[in-house]
């Protein structure tokens, strides 16, 4: 309230009751110093002089020194009344038998006691309201929207003399404002990022109308610090908010995949093509290499053909022969070598190839083999003969 | 003496009384009326002191500031057949002290009540002309200017009322329509969270798509380029072989055999059934030459 600022206590702070103002102000306070003045010196006199006894002379010289005391108290009291200091952060208004006549600025200011009245009104500091209801949107949404303003007193005139409760009238005002901007925007500029356009608006909007009511009100600052969606729907925003953040994640992953796959299968690539280079370069080297070998045993050769070549036919079959396991057949189109037990005479040189020092063995077993079927021979021979 | 003294105290006060009920202040938030006998005879009493004879003229003061009317919500029917609950306040001062004093005695709550009924009644016709998509956006402004003005044209001859403006502080659905926006809204974000899901899906899947796009399109570029470079090696192969090997293609034929000869037969596994009449047994029967 606009009378209870600090700085008033001297003050008469209440804008209804008293009406009258410094008429009514006077001869009440003064009955009542008067009335309490006589206590006093009847008291004092009862006590120091009463003793004496001569009541009418007392009583006479008494009133006499009530008038002197009186109108002493009286001054004082005046002024008393007459001096007001006014706080930086104020401002006083005088009312001069009820009309106004000025404005007190900052500092020890005088008035005319008992005529005049005084009402300071605190101009600089910043007040608030705040607000916080559930209102519809134009696509007829509801949604919750809480909002600060903070307003400072211009007109401190028309503040204290021209509007009812102009604090009260600012808080109606507000939710007016309020409403009728969230009324003409949709619900999502109000829920992201359109608060501090409909803040302006709320602002521009309520200065309208504290001009309108003469509310002396100057609107400083409108916050519109929270729009959210009422508890009822909160659940479904909040799965909107839930749904962006898996939208982020889904593409996060996808990306994670791309990002292992591409270069992995660039690595792939790189590889492939590596062991391509790769068998290239051998393939040529191998050629080149038994290129080159051939023709060295080539010019070799040419120059004896006949020894060479045996020499190497020899060289080749002997490791031919010596590596690997081998049967000698020493007969003419017979076809009963078909019954040798061939199988056993592999595992027996399969077993012996394990063991690589007993290779003289493979000769030692071929001789066997070579006995065995030349006394065969022999004996088919004699059968022949018979 | 003091018979005196107490007589000129009473003469005192009663003139006291006499000037203090002939004088009056006017407060400047105030504007007042004088009586003379019930009968008014001077309106509009600006602010300061005056005079007016004790006993036979009376002065009555009224609020002269802007007042607010703050009504009890109400529900009221708009186009589309949608009741809304409507929380209104009026902003109004007394204009014509006369018609003002008559309408309501001066008694404040009188006047409220029947400003509060005429305000109630201009909301509702203008409502009832309105749908609620206009009653909450756009048009507010317009509606109360034109309910401002019925209301004056009527509250200014008959109650000295001067209306400045009305404002519907909120416009609120009652619980059954609110359910329903409230059922709207929930399926509404819904219908958003599932598109966006949706949409995170598809962007997901175009970009695992392109990667493996890329995969296989680098795959089989390098599997090109490979088998180019590998049969690049073969054909310079074979031309280094050809080359050397045509300068005598019959001991090419037989080195390349006694090569194979030996590449083929290498393990114990193999097992050869030799026939002595071949060459390489041409000394074992026997040590003369054939």
């Amino acid at each position: 309230m606009a009378w209870n600022e600090p700085g008033g206590n001297r003050n008469d702070k209440d804008p209804w009751g008293n009406n009258g103002g410094g008429k009514n102000q006077g001869p009440p306070d003064l009955d009542e110093a008067i009335k309490q003045m006589m206590n006093k010196i009847n008291a004092l006199f009862g006590s120091g002089s009463g003793g004496q006894g001569g009541s009418g002379k007392g009583s006479s010289q008494g009133s006499g020194g009530v008038f002197a005391l009186a109108f002493v108290l009286l001054a004082i009291f005046l002024v008393w009344k007459s001096v007001y200091t006014i706080d930086e952060q104020q401002r006083g208004i005088v009312l001069q038998l009820g009309e106004y006549s000025r404005t007190l600025e900052p500092g020890l200011r005088f008035v005319i006691p008992v005529v005049e009245k005084v009402i300071p009104v605190n101009v600089t500091s910043v007040r608030e309201a705040e607000l916080r209801q559930e209102m519809l949107t134009q696509d007829e949404n509801v949604v919750e929207v809480e909002l600060n303003v903070q307003y400072t007193v211009s007109d401190p005139i028309a503040f204290a003399l021209r509007v009812e409760d102009p604090e009260r009238s600012l808080r109606h005002a507000a939710e007016s404002a309020l409403r009728h901007e969230v009324g003409s925007t949709n619900l999502n500029p109000i829920m992201t990022d359109g608060r501090p356009l409909l803040a302006q608006n709320v602002r521009s909007r309520l200065q309208d109308y504290m001009d309108l009511y003469k509310t002396g009100i100057n609107v400083s600052i409108v916050n519109v610090k929270e729009a959210r969606a009422p508890a009822a729907v909160q659940a479904a925003f909040d799965d909107v908010q839930k749904a962006n953040l898996d939208k982020e994640r889904f593409v996060n992953e996808a990306e994670a995949y791309a990002n292992t796959v591409v270069p992995e299968a660039r690595g792939r690539a790189q590889r492939m093509l590596e062991e391509a280079n790769a068998y290239k370069e051998q393939v040529i080297a191998q050629a080149q290499g038994e290129a080159d070998r051939f023709k060295k045993l080539l010019v070799e050769y040419k120059k004896a053909p006949e020894v060479t070549r045996e020499r190497l036919y020899l060289d080749a079959l002997s490791k031919v022969y010596s590596s690997s396991s081998k049967v000698l057949v020493d007969m003419e189109g017979g076809n009963n070598i078909m019954y040798l037990p061939l199988d056993k005479i592999v595992s027996n040189t399969g077993s012996s190839a394990a063991r690589p020092e007993e290779e003289q063995n493979v000769s030692d077993i071929a001789d066997r083999v070579i006995e065995e079927l030349r006394s065969r021979n022999t004996r088919t021979t004699v059968r022949e003969g018979r | 003496m003091s018979k005196a003294s107490m007589l000129s105290l009473v003469v005192v006060l009663l003139l006291l009384a006499v000037v203090s009920s002939s004088i009056y202040v006017i407060d400047e938030r105030q504007v007042g009326i004088k009586l003379q006998f019930g009968e008014i005879v001077k309106t509009d009493i600006q602010p300061g002191w005056h005079f007016k004879w004790p006993l036979v003229q009376n002065v009555k003061k009224f609020d002269a500031r802007i007042l607010t009317l703050d009504s009890r919500p109400e529900r009221f029917l708009t186009v589309g057949k949608k009741f809304v609950i409507v929380d209104s306040f009026v902003k109004w001062r007394i204009e014509d002290v006369r018609a003002y004093y008559k309408a309501t005695a001066g008694n404040r709550w009188q006047a409220t009540t029947l400003l509060s009924n005429s305000t109630n009644k201009g909301l509702r016709d203008e409502f009832a002309a309105r749908s609620l998509t206009e009653v909450v956006s756009g048009e507010r402004d317009q509606l109360m200017a034109d309910i401002t003005a019925t209301l004056n044209e009527q509250t200014l001859p008959e109650f000295g009322i001067r209306v400045l403006d009305v404002r519907v502080k909120g416009i609120d659905l009652p619980e059954d329509l609110s359910k329903n926006v409230y059922r709207r809204m929930s399926t509404e974000r819904e219908r958003e969270a599932r598109e966006t899901r949706s949409q995170g899906m598809e962007l997901a899947e175009g970009i695992r798509a392109d990667a493996d796009r890329q995969k296989t399109i680098i795959v089989a570029e390098a599997y090109r380029d490979a088998e180019r470079i590998r049969g690049e090696g073969d054909a310079t192969a074979a031309s280094v072989y050809a080359e050397a090997f045509n300068r005598d293609r019959e001991f090419y034929s037989f080195t390349r055999s006694l090569k194979a000869y030996t590449d083929t037969f290498q393990g114990k596994d193999d097992v050869l059934l030799l026939q002595p009449g071949s060459d390489f047994f041409r000394y074992m029967n026997s040590t003369q030459s054939k």
